[in-house]
Parts: structure tokens; sequence; C-alpha cells
């Protein structure tokens, strides 16, 4: 645990315990999604599907360097993970993005990513308000991850037909705002 | 449809299997099968069986998305 850095925090007024706990849900949600994720790329199939596959490919990469990113800041701050996986599943911030009954339903698959990335967006938003100018590196790595959350949102929410993302695809790495938390 | 009180609401807290319902702006829903309400739990700050129409301002959603969720009564004027 950083024991000043957790002191810091507090004195500025933030209740740490709830903090942690927010971070751990948030965290479950970033590796769970990663696994339904999984599934879903792997059904995005046919003409309809391959287009949408590399993109659900990138948000699932950039989920997992998400919960790669948070659990340092959870332990810094005198937190930990469960140790059983279940409880940690059962803990997430957002619900299970579980492949439609009709994984050929392209509409259907698109819906399912794109509510998981608005739980998410809902999810940093609330933590950047908690922490800002309270407690700097939370902020930060959550700022960090709500920016690629967003382009995650936008990207799946184009193809849905609700209006242009106004940017790209990745170009070269992944996590153009979080990667300075992994290094 | 149901009348509570905010006393007869608070039994509804979502622990020990008990249903989780909560009100906002005088209908009371229920979040028996929302996977966000848990023990009648929300995102750590939110508990059920209380009045929480206070809360929303605060919320990184808008009051859309109560929609979702069954009503099952009003809550009462004391």
């Amino acid at each position: 645990m950083a024991k000043v850095a957790r002191e810091m925090v507090e004195k500025a007024g933030v209740n740490v315990d709830q903090l942690l706990e927010l971070l751990v849900k948030n965290a479950a949600a970033e590796l769970t999604t990663y696994y339904y994720y999984t599934i879903l790329r792997a059904n995005l199939i046919g003409l309809e599907g391959e287009g949408i596959k590399e993109i659900a490919e990138t948000a699932r990469i950039e989920d997992r360097n998400h919960f790669e990113a948070l659990v340092p800041r959870i332990y810094e701050l005198g937190g930990k993970l469960p140790e059983d996986m279940k409880v940690f599943h059962d803990a997430s911030a957002c619900p299970p993005a579980s492949l439609p009954k009709d994984p050929t339903d392209i509409k259907a698959m698109l819906t399912v990513l794109v509510e998981a990335e608005r739980c998410a967006v809902r999810g940093y938003t609330h933590i950047c308000n908690l922490t800002a100018g309270k407690d700097h590196r939370t902020y930060d790595l959550s700022q960090s991850i709500l920016n690629e959350e967003i382009e995650h949102e936008s990207w799946f929410s184009e193809f849905l037909g609700e209006g242009p993302s106004g940017h790209f695809m990745r170009r070269g790495e992944t996590s153009p705002f979080v990667s300075k938390f992994l290094r | 449809m149901r009348k509570f009180t905010k006393r007869e609401l608070a039994q509804y807290n979502g622990k020990n299997g008990v249903p989780a319902f909560f009100a906002f702006n005088g209908k009371v829903y229920d979040v028996c099968d929302s996977f966000l309400w848990q023990d009648g739990n929300h995102q750590v700050f939110h508990n059920a069986g209380l009045d929480l129409t206070d809360r929303l301002e605060q919320a990184p959603h808008g009051a859309e998305i109560l929609d979702r969720f069954p009503v099952v009564g009003t809550l009462k004027e004391e």
C-alpha cells in the first residue's frame, strides 16, 4: 500500500473504502467484458459480422488493458481483488455482455456492445466526478479510461446508425490514453 | 397500486432475500431483477428501501433509465 498516497486522498475528503469498492467493481467489469467480448468476437461472422469483428477486438483488448491499469491503483490505495473469481464476476459494475439469442442478428450484437460501453462511460464519469481535484492519480487513470470507452461507444453507435463516430479506428497500438499506466 | 409509507419502503432493502424497491419522484420501482442492484446496493453509494429522488442529480444517467424497471406502487407523502 502507498500509505501517504492514501492519506492524501483521505485528507482531500474522499471515502477511500467506498472508492476502492467502486474501483474493484469497475475492474471486474473490464475483465468480465474482456471475457464476454471474446465470445461476441468469435460470433461476429459472415458478411456483416466480419466488418465489426476487428473493432470488437480492439475494444476487447483495450478493456483488458483497463483492468491491468486499474489493479495497481487498487493495491496502492490499500485495496485488493477478491480471491474468488465468481465473487469478482458478480461484483461487476456492469451487467454481463452476454451473447444475444440470435448471434446472426448483427443489430442485437451491436446493441450488446454499445450498452456495455455506455455502462463503462457512466461508471468512469462517476469516478472522475468523485475524484476530481481530490485524488489526482485515480482521476487521471479514470479519465484516460473514459477517453477510450467513449471512443468504443461511438464506434458501435456509428454501426447502429446513430450518427458518425467522428474518428477512425486505432492506427497502430491500442490504448492511446491508458498506455502510460501500463509501462 | 400499492401506496408505501417511507417506513414500509425501508423494509424492501434487498438484503437477505428481501425484494429491492426504491422510490423516485413519488413512484416505487422494483429492481429485484437488475444485475446492478444486487443485495439492494447500486454502485456502492445507493441503497434500496429509500427515496432516492435527490440522488439522481449526481448520477451519470438520467431518469429515463428507470423506465426499464416495473413500478410497484407510489410513495405516500408524510
